[in-house]
């Protein structure tokens, strides 16, 4: 084995070369981990937001609460049903809501516009969705035009800020509190009270969907086939974690656009790792000869330059991690296709993501490196040591 | 330019260093290109339904609530409007494609007056007219899927409950910029099949495209649109066919600055790389340098054959990359990276000029430095190095 | 040539010349004054350091004396800029290295041509001046190789077709023989005289070879930054 030592010096030793490498390869890890982050926090997003005992009743075909359509009657109907949860107070936890999607300016010049999903929300609503508190301000009124949401929407939006006014339907609902839901879809959501929506909208009587608790999973199922056998009733139920799975396909486009990316910059970067192996295999021709000489394996210059370019490639994966993390958390949104509407989320490096990234550098020097190392091993002891 | 066979000769000195530098290179921008085709392509379409004169009415509440299919004999009967029809996203499943593509319900007689850009031979628009379950299919996408004349498509409900069996009787064609990717049939046939299978989705026209008279005409026709119907059960909301458009590129919002930021990643590190293979050539050539400046090179030649040196390498992979790009995206198939809404995905000659530019100033400035150092180089130096 | 007083070409008065090495001050040439007629073929000699070739680059124009004046051929080259010395040399000098120095990638003719393209010379023009500078040193027969299809000797000629191709008035030759074999030196020795006698070039070349300095007109002798003049005959007496 020859020693690390001999590799790092070497590195040093062309330190223009082995910066601009690093530099090269670094911004290339680094837009990938953004890709990634940004996959990564889609998803999360989308993952804490089910919970099994938490079910959405919608119209048999809708593909999100957005295009679904239940009649009040209908759904005081499954209301009766057998298996919904009821809280302490004896109240069933059971919530039918309505949801509409407002074109709303985004805040900043030139950032144009966006859905946003406005939901509303009989009182009950709140106790049906866990980790739903408020942080700031106070909750909305029932039979106000009031609302709340949360800190990045309020953040994202014009009108959306505390204590703001929010155009929904050309009536002016005022932001009265600012809620978190553990980070969930929700909180890519204006609530207010479902009455006042209904009526703003001129939508009485019409309900988009029903969130019910239950209180296990055998309830769950046995009130899902309830629903979905019901010819009567042409609705269907589906867990919370199945509706935002089916909803996480919207995030398959990131998911294929941010890996595609990673790939073919990653690729990239390989034919410059391999100039610079290459370039540095020529430059010390005599000492590989000299290693040899000396009694080096084929094998160990072999391992010894497939090294080399593994360090560089890592330097350069920890430059584009270290890069990256100060976008940690930073939020962010893009088109649901699934509902038509904004999802904000918050980049996410986790563990996997980070894996990832190293992953792709490692790639970089093994393939990038393989080659020149191979030239390395292949010179003929003679022919090295008498070059200059 | 008579100093040109001369830097072909350095290009070509180390041939696996350029290539491998200029294949970096066509890579990273073979990326940029695609990633900033898209959004060239949006706003270019965007620009190009301009002229076409037309708005889109959809329900006040949004693109998942129906438009009353009776809507469009009362949009039809007003002053200014040439004609109308549904235009009802089907979103069907073929085959196991995972993301769908265009497939509209239409009035067949009004269709291709309102997208008046596209043409289809008279004879295929008249048996298409006839045939209550035929369709017809842009040039494109016939020609990726191999449709021809009376082949059968069948598409998987998923939106709507029923699957719709049609026949291809007609293949429509456009301009560059329009989309040729997808599928019209009878509006007739869907609501038929609603209706018989019992849905609350019949009726429904999703959204109506009007084509205006004339330009001028747009304004005053969407508010009289959109009063006739502000107190009806079912308001709606008229907008130009470019705002529509715009809608859907601004839901991308933060794609548009990721895409960006990764380009500016990929210009400064294609910088980084190229201009640590420009300095390691000059590294090499050091004597050859000093006796171009010791048989009376000035500075300025000696700078500029490096940079031209460096600019061959780097336009030449751009060229490479960006020219992959649009040829890929010309006759390849790569409907995944369709989005409803959108003309189907294409490289504007605008974006390859960009991409272009980009790789000449990649080229300039991984140039720089090294030039910068050749020119200042001592011959006495230069020429004692490595004797 | 004429009888009358030859016109002196090169001209050095006073001429010291220092470097820093590691922060000490290495002095090379030393309170150096020297004529050169136009049209001599003078041979610098010396022991290694003792300043021969920084002698040539101070002359060349391709480094800077401390102090003192340099003039060559009537042009005082102190007072260039840079980039003035650099088209100066392009149009009064021809540079003879002992590693050739050619163009990998050229091929003889191209290297040849080198020179030229910083004039405006027309192509075709071109080409004329190349070919006459290659009959000149014998090598019409090999315009398309490249170097490394060239024997030493042949490497060297094309060095001097490229020193020669804009018909400098100066040739300066840094140990021009120092790489080849006796035949091979013989003969660009031979080629060197020739083109002092025949084209009335006047040439400046240090070496090593006292044989090579025979052929000059007259000798220099450097030691320790210095001129010690020699006549040859007492250097042949003493070898």
């Amino acid at each position: 084995m020859v020693p690390i030592k001999y590799n790092i010096r070497s590195l040093r030793n062309r330190w223009v070369s082995s910066l601009m490498t690093i530099l090269g390869t670094g911004l290339v890890v680094w837009a990938s981990v953004l890709a990634f982050g940004l996959a990564d926090g889609l998803d999360h997003t989308l993952a804490i937001s089910g919970d099994p005992l938490d079910l959405i009743v919608m119209r048999k075909g809708a593909t999100s609460e957005t295009n679904s359509i239940i009649s009040e009657s209908t759904a005081r109907e499954i209301d009766t049903l057998a298996g919904v949860a009821t809280d302490a107070a004896g109240n069933k936890l059971y919530s039918s809501e309505l949801v509409v999607v407002v074109n709303t300016p985004r805040r900043g010049e030139q950032a144009g516009s966006a859905n946003l999903i406005v939901r509303g929300v009989p009182p009950v609503g709140k106790q049906v969705r866990t980790g739903f508190r408020i942080v700031e301000g106070r909750e909305n009124k029932p039979g106000l035009r009031e609302a709340i949401t949360s800190r990045t929407m309020a953040r994202r939006f014009v009108g959306a800020g505390l204590g703001e006014k929010l155009d929904i339907f050309d009536a002016p609902f005022e932001i009265v509190g600012i809620f978190e839901a553990g980070g969930s879809a929700s909180e890519s959501e204006v609530w207010t009270d479902l009455e006042v929506l209904a009526q703003a909208t001129k939508r009485e009587g019409v309900r988009s969907a029903l969130q019910i608790r239950v209180n296990s999973p055998d309830d769950a199922a046995t009130l899902m086939n309830r629903i979905e056998n019901d010819e009567q009733f042409g609705l269907k139920a589906v867990t919370e974690p199945q509706y935002f799975l089916d909803q996480a396909q919207a995030g398959m486009a990131i998911k294929i656009v941010g890996r595609t990316i990673a790939i073919v910059l990653t690729i990239g970067a390989m034919f410059a790792v391999a100039n610079t192996m290459y370039a540095a295999v020529a430059s010390r021709a005599r000492e590989i000869g000299t290693l040899r000489a000396v009694g080096f394996s084929r094998r160990t210059v072999l391992a010894s330059f497939l090294l080399e370019s593994l360090l560089l490639c890592l330097a350069g994966g920890a430059v584009g991690c270290l890069g990256a993390l100060p976008l940690n958390g930073l939020s962010t949104g893009t088109a649901n296709w699934a509902t038509f509407s904004e999802l904000t989320f918050s980049f996410r490096f986790g563990p996997a993501v980070l894996a990832q990234a190293v992953l792709l550098a490692v790639l970089m020097g093994v393939i990038g490196g393989l080659f020149p190392a191979i030239r390395a091993t292949r010179m003929k002891i003679v022919d090295a040591l008498r070059e200059i | 330019m008579k100093f040109l066979p001369y830097i072909l000769k350095n290009v070509l000195r180390n041939k696996l260093r350029s290539v491998f530098t200029g294949l970096s290179i066509a890579v990273s921008l073979f990326l940029v290109t695609v990633l900033y085709a898209y959004i060239n392509m949006q706003d270019e379409v965007g620009k190009e339904s301009e002229k076409y004169a037309r708005i889109v009415v959809t329900a006040k509440q949004g693109l998942m609530f129906p438009v009353p299919i009776a809507h469009l004999d009362k949009v039809r009967a007003m002053q200014g409007v040439k004609a109308a029809s549904p235009l009802a996203w089907f979103g069907g499943k073929y085959k196991d494609d995972k993301i769908p593509f265009a497939q509209f319900a239409t009035d067949t007689s009004a269709i291709f007056t309102v997208l008046d850009e596209f043409t289809v031979p008279p004879e295929q628009l008249s048996a298409w007219q006839k045939d209550r379950s035929g369709c017809v299919v842009g040039e494109k996408i016939a020609r990726k899927r191999g449709w021809t004349f009376g082949d059968k498509v069948v598409l998987k409900g998923d939106i709507y409950p029923v699957n719709l069996e049609l026949t291809v009787d007609g293949i429509y064609d456009g301009p560059e910029s329009s989309d040729r990717e997808m599928l019209f049939y009878h509006y007739e046939y869907l609501d038929e099949l609603l209706k018989q299978a019992r849905s609350q989705l019949a009726g429904n026209a999703g959204t109506i495209f009007v084509k205006a008279q004339s330009a001028d005409m747009l304004p005053s026709l969407m508010t009289q649109i959109q009063a006739r119907f502000a107190s009806s059960d079912s308001p709606v909301r008229a907008v130009t066919e470019q705002a529509f458009r715009q809608m859907f590129t601004e839901m991308l919002g933060n794609v548009r600055a990721y895409i960006r930021n990764v380009a500016l990643a990929v210009v400064v590190s294609l910088v980084c790389v190229a201009g640590n293979a420009m300095a390691m050539s000059l590294r090499e050539r050091t004597r050859e340098v000093a006796v171009l400046k010791a048989i009376g090179f000035s500075r300025t030649t000696v700078m500029s054959l490096v940079l031209f040196e460096a600019m061959v390498i780097a336009v030449g992979g751009g060229l490479v990359g960006t020219l992959g790009a649009r040829a890929l995206f010309t006759f390849g198939d790569i409907s995944f990276m369709a989005i409803p809404g959108f003309a189907a995905f294409y490289v504007p000659w605008s974006t390859v000029i960009f991409a272009l530019a980009i790789a000449a100033a990649v080229g300039l400035a991984s140039g720089m430095i090294p030039a910068w150092r050749a020119a200042r180089m001592s011959v006495v130096d230069g020429l004692r190095k490595v004797v | 040539m004429t009888n009358s007083a030859p016109e002196t070409l090169v001209k050095l008065r006073e001429v010291s010349k220092e470097y820093m090495r590691d922060k000490i001050h290495v002095p090379v040439l030393s309170n150096t004054s020297l004529d050169i007629p136009k049209g001599e073929f003078v041979a610098v000699m010396g022991p290694s350091g003792s300043g021969k070739s920084t002698l040539l680059n101070l002359v060349a124009g391709i480094d800077r004396p401390t102090t003192g004046t340099i003039i060559v051929a009537g042009q005082v080259l102190n007072d260039l800029s840079e980039s003035k010395l650099t088209r100066w040399r392009s149009h009064h000098l021809g540079f003879i290295f002992q590693l050739y120095n050619l163009m990998p990638v050229l091929t003889a003719f191209e290297n040849v041509e080198l020179p030229l393209l910083l004039t405006p010379l027309s192509k075709r023009q071109r080409a004329e001046h190349v070919r006459t500078a290659l009959r000149i040193v014998g090598l019409s027969d090999r315009m398309d190789h490249y170097p490394r299809q060239l024997s030493g000797g042949q490497e060297q000629r094309v060095a001097i077709a490229r020193a020669l191709v804009n018909d400098p008035v100066l040739l300066l030759a840094d140990e021009p023989t120092g790489n080849l074999d006796a035949t091979a030196a013989q003969e660009i020795l031979d080629l060197l005289q020739q083109l002092n006698e025949e084209f009335e070039k006047t040439i400046i070349m240090v070496t090593h070879d006292p044989r090579a300095a025979r052929r000059a007109h007259r000798m220099l002798h450097l030691e320790k930054g210095t001129f010690v003049e020699t006549e040859l005959d007492a250097l042949e007496a003493a070898g």
